[in-house]
Order: structure tokens, then C-alpha cells, then sequence
């Protein structure tokens, strides 16, 4: 047997069982059945999202690994890059340094005319202490001509091409130069030798000089200038019986690193060479 | 091998040795990049040149330094012929070898320079010439021979891969 009822008794039957439900979870009469339902639930949903966390991450990581190494390469390369800036900075001012120093020295020393040259090789042979330089004939430069750096005198000018010098240092063991000591102003001669020490012999047994002395370039000779720094005493020897006393000389300039050069251009060395007599002459 | 390929070769290397070599000094004696090459070169098999190549060296060398000309073609040809000697004497000759001539070749270069800076009126003692330049040389020249020896055989193989 079909019992019908109407349409509208329906619709309010399930609103008033709607709303009688709605009360009972409000009032909390379902709070039991509901944690039956949903912890299971709950569980099972954590599972699911940890394990698409994972997924997630891993192919987040990997797209941001792939994206860090791309930096890292990049970040390498420019640090490469700023490396070899510093390392060329650090070049300049170097050179810098030495330039200023240069024409310092120059504007102290007015009376010459220089040129500056970069100090290019050294002599293949070890037993001569010469230096190459990248000026020659067609920057003006000659035979004779001193050199000098920042701190005093270097050597002078012993062979010229169009585009290149070579000049022989003062510690060179065929070097042989007049200076004066200072402040006693004893005449000297100055001596290299192949250990690169320079000396300084035949200084008269009655002049006074002592460690800490100035040499100077006498200009005597007419090789070099007069005046032109070259080196401080360090020790003098001195024997009872001898002519001369002899000193050990440190340079002012640091021959193991020279980098730049100044060349005196308007000094002309003196010949003496026609003076000097035939040993065969009458 | 060809002479015409010593001068681009030798001069690179003369201007290597007054560049650079001659900056690092041991002691006061620098190492002789050109005599080891040329010793190197005289000691492989099969190459007629070694004549040709040392004289083109020693001119390079001799350019470049202040010495009087023809101390370096002098001492790099004595330095040739000794190594010409041992490699038609000696069936098997080795690395051992490069370092005889090496030896002998630097001591007749320095003996060389020595004698002409003597006779030139420089003061220099021959004990302190030993101690302070040839014995430090040596030294440096032993320590780039075995590099460029194996570094010569393996550029001639590749030239002459048929030899």
C-alpha cells in the first residue's frame, strides 16, 4: 500500500529533520560520532598532504637547485672577474705609486730632463746586472745617459736601439763610479761586484766617515751627474797599514724590483778618451 | 727539423729567458731555458739540425745580452757537440744524459763569461763565481731539464710522428 503525501508535508518533514540535526551538532550530541568520522579522515588527509609536500618540495627543489647552481656559476664567474679587476687595480697603484714617486723625484731635481721607461727584461747572463728597457734612439735616447728611479741613481744607459736600451746597473761588477760621503765630502769610488754588493774603496785613511754616511754622485769623471743619491754607509773598514779605508754601501734602490725607470736625457756624458795618452805616444 | 722553425722557437724563448727566467734568480744564478732546449733537441734521435738551431740560439742570446758577442753561440755549440758525441756513443742514452750535457754546457758558458769579464778587468774571485752564480745555475738548470726533455720528445713525435 502507497501512502502519498503531499509534496509541502515533505518539504517541511525534511527541514524540520534538517534543523532537528543541525541543533543536535550544535548542541554537541554528535561531537563523538563526528570524531569516529573525521580522525580517520583526518589522518588519511595529513598522509595525503605530507606525501604531496614531498612531491612538491622535490620537484621545487630541483627546479631551485638547477637555479642555484646557475647563480653559483654565475656568481663564480663574476667573482673571477673581480678578482682580476683587484689584482689589475692593485697593479696600477702600484704603478701609480712608483709614477707619483717618479715625479716627485723629478720636481725635486728640477735641473734635469727626464723620460720614463718600463723596465722590460733583464740580461740572459747572470753574471752581468743589467737591466732592458722600452725606450731607445727614437725617444731620445743615448749612450751615457743616467738612470735613475724614484729613490736615487740606478745606473746609466751602455747600449741603444731604436726601440730599446740596455743599461747597466750601479751594482754591476764593471761598474765604477765617483761619489762624494756626506756630510764629510770625501772623494770615493764605487765598485759593484757580481754578488750585486756595491763597495766603496779608496777613501782617504785621514777622512772621517762612518755607518749612516750619505753617498753621493761627485760628477767627477763626467759619467754621471753631480748630486744624485746613491746609497747609505753601513759599515767602513778601515786598516792601519793601508792607503785607503773601504765601505760596504746599501743602495737606495731596490734593484731586485725595478718595475719603472727615469732616463736624464739632457746629460751628456764627457769623453775623456782623446785626452788620455797612446801608452805607445812620445 | 726545420730552421726555419728555430727562430720563431728560439726567440720566443730568448725573450722568455730575458722576460722571466732571468727575474727569478736563485742565489745570483738564473736557470738557461735556451741551453736546455737546445741540449733537449741536440739529444733526440733523428734530428740533423742541432747544429743549425744552436747557432741560431746563441745568436738570440747573444743580442740580448751585454756580454761580448758569441759567449752564448761559442758555449751552446760546445754544448751541442757534446750532447752529439754521447748520442752516437751511447746506444741507449736517457734522461740521465740531459743532465751530463746540461751540466757541462752550463759550466763552459760561465767559464766563458768568467774569462771575459776577467780579461775585461772586473774584480771578481772564481770561488765566489761557484758558489754564488754557476753552483745555483746548475741547480735551476737540472730542475727544468726533465719538463722540457719530456716536453721536446713529445713536440718532435708530433712533428715527425713518422720518426
Amino acid at each position: 500500500m502507497n501512502i502519498r503525501f503531499p509534496k509541502s508535508l515533505r518539504i517541511i518533514t525534511l527541514s524540520l529533520v534538517a534543523i532537528g540535526i543541525l541543533a543536535l551538532a550544535l548542541s554537541g550530541v554528535f561531537s563523538t560520532f563526528s570524531r569516529w568520522v573525521v580522525s580517520p579522515i583526518t589522518s588519511v588527509q595529513t598522509w595525503v598532504s605530507l606525501q604531496f609536500e614531498g612531491v612538491e618540495n622535490f620537484v621545487s627543489a630541483s627546479q631551485d637547485i638547477r637555479e642555484i647552481r646557475q647563480q653559483n656559476t654565475e656568481l663564480e664567474a663574476e667573482n673571477a672577474r673581480m678578482q682580476a679587476q683587484i689584482v689589475e687595480l692593485q697593479q696600477q697603484l702600484v704603478e701609480f705609486e712608483i709614477l707619483s714617486a717618479l715625479l716627485e723625484f723629478a720636481r725635486a731635481n728640477p735641473e734635469h730632463q727626464y723620460i720614463g721607461a718600463s723596465v722590460i727584461g733583464r740580461d740572459p747572463s747572470p753574471f752581468l746586472n743589467y737591466i732592458i728597457i722600452n725606450r731607445g734612439s727614437d725617444d731620445g735616447l743615448r749612450r751615457g745617459m743616467p738612470v735613475v728611479t724614484q729613490n736615487g741613481l740606478a745606473g746609466r744607459v751602455v747600449q741603444v736601439t731604436a726601440t730599446g736600451a740596455r743599461v747597466s746597473l750601479i751594482t754591476d761588477p764593471v761598474t765604477k763610479i765617483n761619489v762624494r760621503v756626506e756630510p764629510s765630502r770625501s772623494a770615493a769610488v764605487l765598485t759593484g761586484s757580481i754578488t750585486g754588493d756595491i763597495t766603496l774603496e779608496q777613501i782617504p785613511q785621514d777622512d772621517d766617515v762612518n755607518p749612516g754616511n750619505l753617498i753621493l754622485t761627485s760628477g767627477l769623471g763626467g759619467n754621471y751627474p753631480a748630486n744624485i743619491i746613491v746609497g747609505q754607509i753601513t759599515s767602513v773598514r778601515s786598516r792601519e797599514n793601508a792607503l785607503f779605508q773601504s765601505a760596504s754601501v746599501q743602495p737606495v734602490t731596490d734593484f731586485s724590483d725595478l718595475s719603472i725607470v727615469l732616463v736624464i736625457i739632457n746629460f751628456e756624458p764627457v769623453d775623456f778618451s782623446p785626452l788620455i795618452p797612446d801608452s805607445g805616444t812620445p | 727539423m726545420s730552421v726555419i722553425l728555430s727562430i720563431p722557437t728560439l726567440g720566443l724563448i730568448a725573450i722568455l729567458q730575458s722576460a722571466v727566467v732571468s727575474r727569478l734568480p736563485l742565489n745570483h744564478g738564473t736557470a738557461d731555458l735556451v741551453l736546455v732546449v737546445l741540449v733537449a733537441i741536440a739529444l733526440q734521435k733523428n734530428v740533423s739540425t742541432s747544429w743549425q738551431w744552436s747557432i741560431v740560439g746563441g745568436l738570440f742570446m747573444d743580442f740580448l745580452s751585454g756580454l761580448p758577442f758569441g759567449i752564448f753561440t761559442g758555449s751552446y755549440l760546445l754544448a751541442t757537440g757534446l750532447a752529439l758525441i754521447i748520442r752516437e756513443r751511447i746506444w741507449r742514452f736517457s734522461f740521465l744524459m740531459q743532465l751530463l750535457v746540461v751540466f757541462f754546457g752550463t759550466i763552459f758558458s760561465h767559464a766563458l763569461s768568467f774569462l771575459v769579464l776577467f780579461l775585461q778587468g772586473s774584480e771578481i774571485s772564481l770561488g765566489t763565481v761557484l758558489q754564488v752564480v754557476t753552483l745555483p745555475s746548475v741547480i735551476l738548470n737540472f730542475m727544468i731539464s726533465l719538463p722540457i726533455f719530456i716536453l721536446t720528445q713529445d713536440v718532435l713525435e708530433q712533428i715527425n710522428p713518422q720518426d
